[in-house]
């Protein structure tokens, strides 16, 4: 049953059934499935992750500094930590953020044991286990707006199944008025000695 | 295949007599298994592996971060998938050529099918639009659902 499959929006294009179809347009996507199959089409459906650029703004305050932002990725699939890890790496090159740390915590598995049957023979039990891997990565020294760069570029890009968590460490001036020690201020009065 | 345990006493009043022991048959694993049969039964790569290959040669039909340490709501997607399967399973009646992939990103709910190319494409189109809108009304989250259709079954294996 070869119809006629409409491979973009607008254009028809008859897909006939030896392999190697392919249509002049471009923009159009056929995967082709290794088996060995007469011919596979898909169908373009409307995109959802295109967003629009956030824009730019500029402040007079001061740009919030962090000492360490580290973030801890959680994943049932360790492959795909391993290429986020590289794809996390690599943006943070780019962007000129100094890593410090990027190891793999032990995995993490949880088991448990139910009983095979619906009614008695609790001598035949199954057994479940799910595995969580973790990646993590610390980046050092960025400031406020780098930091929230970085993160909304790594987060939008995370795979399915696939978990952050994000610890920031800021570092804020010490306060004036601790900067010096009292005793140093007033050392004739002993009544702040005596606690 | 249910047995008994049953255990009868030897009567020892003089004459020989022998005891008889019969336990339980062992249950076996049924759980996403295809007997083998006569070898006349096509299937595809995702149900000829049975589950304990899941994470070796197998992936995994439905990613979300439920099921992680740490990670809350592994019910609530559980229910939404199993949701979601009968629902498409119903709307594409008898076109689906393998199980649904589904994926969670961020809020949107990602759903992969394979079909088989048994309707006019317009049709296709007709029902893939429809879905998408009922899901989302649903779930309250953009539903994507992306298709690629086939001629006929993947077959791996015949068992």
């Amino acid at each position: 049953m070869s119809g006629r499959y409409a491979l973009d929006s607008g254009c028809v294009v008859k897909v006939p059934r030896a392999l190697g179809a392919c249509s002049a347009n471009k923009t159009c996507n056929i995967i082709r499935s290794r088996l060995p199959l007469a011919s596979s089409t898909y169908f373009h459906t409307a995109t959802v992750f295109s967003s629009q650029p956030s824009s730019i703004t500029v402040t007079k305050e001061p740009d919030a500094l962090f000492q360490r932002v580290s973030l801890l990725v959680k994943g049932h699939d360790k492959s795909v930590l391993d290429s986020y890890e590289l794809f996390a790496t690599m943006a943070a090159k780019e962007l000129g953020i100094a890593i410090s740390k990027v190891c793999e915590l032990p995995k993490d598995t949880e088991r448990f044991t139910l009983l095979k049957s619906v009614h008695i023979f609790k001598n035949h039990r199954v057994q479940y286990e799910m595995r969580t891997h973790y990646r993590f990565i610390e980046l050092s020294h960025l400031t406020g707006s780098t930091a929230q760069v970085y993160l909304e570029y790594v987060q939008r890009n995370l795979p399915e199944g696939v978990a952050m968590e994000v610890t920031k460490t800021a570092m804020e001036k010490v306060p004036d008025h601790i900067l010096k020690p009292m005793w140093e201020e007033d050392p004739i009065d002993n009544k702040l000695s005596q606690g | 295949l249910t047995g008994q345990t049953t255990h009868l006493s030897s009567l020892r009043s003089g004459s020989l007599s022998r005891g008889l022991h019969v336990t339980a048959a062992r249950c076996k694993n049924r759980a996403a298994r295809v007997r083998v049969g006569k070898g006349d039964r096509p299937l595809t790569y995702e149900e000829a592996l049975p589950p304990h290959h899941i994470a070796h040669r197998k992936g995994w039909l439905s990613q979300h971060t439920g099921n992680l340490r740490g990670e809350e709501g592994t019910a609530e997607r559980t229910v939404e998938d199993v949701f979601v399967r009968r629902f498409i399973f119903g709307t594409f009646h008898g076109c689906l050529a393998n199980e649904l992939v589904i994926k969670r990103r961020g809020n949107v709910l990602v759903v992969c099918a394979l079909m088989l190319q048994k309707l006019q494409p317009q049709k296709f189109y007709f029902l893939i639009g429809y879905s998408e809108t009922m899901l989302s009304h649903l779930y309250k989250c953009p539903v994507k659902l992306e298709v690629q259709t086939l001629q006929d079954k993947a077959v791996y294996k015949y068992l």
